[in-house]
């Protein structure tokens, strides 16, 4: 079975003419890029929460508690 | 000759003979004629008139159309007829957004700000987010993403502009960028976000950010590439032109 490639769409707003295409093999690479890109960052992201969880625990309080304090 | 003092129209003189009053009689009409037409140029109902840089001649200016107002013109030598155009905002244009990315292509360079709004952007696996992408500029570094306002010597950190995760299958998800002054070819670019979109662990909660953009390239924004990292997306992207 043939994996079906993305497709991208372009829009010209002068002309309002749009084309959908098959991306192509260098856009296929940007976007696996991206992909790549967006994990890495979910990844930190996630690494950044479970660091804040721990010093969370460490001293004891729920972030709503922190909240409060800080607030 | 004697002559009169304001407009210099020549008159008889004391010595003059009689005979001759005829034509200095004459000679006077004619030229308080010219210099009444002079300084009463109008033609028309409606017609008004301006001094001219030519003394004692008044320039006429045809009335103008209905609606129009009176202002000066760019030169500032003259009063004209200005047809009022109004501000706000004009739809450029309306897209579904469908496969793994939307480029808004061609954007007219005639407005001031542009304004991006997305509606129900919904990827089709969870937690995937929405990227916006200036000039199909994919260099390293060139765009950042920030959701604090004030930062300070801090890198370009990212090819593209990039929200949270959102959730897939349920979309009530509603942004709004603005995109100041685009055209302008000295500047780096700068946008800012507000964004609602459904929390993608529980989507009746909300998630709600404002988020600052800025792209490091003093080219005029052009196009506009509206992207996922998911597998592909789905929602409507309307963009403005701001007059």
């Amino acid at each position: 079975m043939t994996k079906s490639k993305p497709q991208v769409k372009i829009v010209n707003c002068e002309t309002g003419e749009e084309i959908v295409r098959d991306a192509t093999a260098e856009e296929i690479a940007q976007m696996e890029l991206d992909a790549a890109n967006a994990v890495a960052r979910k990844a930190e992201a996630e690494a950044k929460a479970a660091e804040k969880q721990a010093i969370l625990d460490r001293i004891g309080l729920t972030v709503d508690e922190l909240k409060m304090i800080l607030g | 000759m004697p002559t009169t003092t304001n407009y210099s129209w020549t008159t008889p003189a004391d010595t003059d003979l009689v005979k001759d009053g005829a034509s200095a009689i004459r000679t006077l009409g004619t030229a308080i004629d010219t210099t009444t037409k002079n300084l009463n140029p109008e033609t028309t109902l409606g017609d008004i008139s301006y001094r001219s840089s030519t003394a004692n001649t008044k320039t006429r200016l045809a009335l103008g159309t209905a609606g129009q107002f009176l202002r000066v013109n760019s030169g500032a030598t003259a009063p004209v007829w200005e047809t009022f155009t109004s501000g706000g905002m004009t739809l450029i244009s309306t897209t579904t957004l469908t496969g793994t990315s939307v480029t808004l292509s061609s954007i007219p360079q005639t407005y001031k700000n542009l304004q991006l709004i997305i509606r129900n952007a919904d990827p089709a696996q969870d937690g995937y987010s929405l990227h916006l992408r200036m000039n199909g500029d994919t260099g390293a570094n060139r765009h950042y993403t920030g959701y604090t306002l004030g930062v300070s010597n801090t890198a370009f950190n990212n090819d593209l502009w990039t929200t949270t995760g959102l959730d897939n299958g349920t979309s009530t998800f509603l942004l709004k960028t603005d995109i100041w002054d685009y055209t302008n070819t000295t500047t780096w670019k700068i946008a800012s976000t507000y964004f609602i979109a459904n929390n993608e662990t529980t989507p009746a909660n909300m998630q709600l950010f404002q988020a600052n953009h800025a792209y490091n390239q003093t080219s005029a924004i052009s196009s506009i590439e509206i992207r996922t990292d998911s597998t592909s997306f789905a929602g409507t992207a309307l963009l403005y032109g701001v007059s």
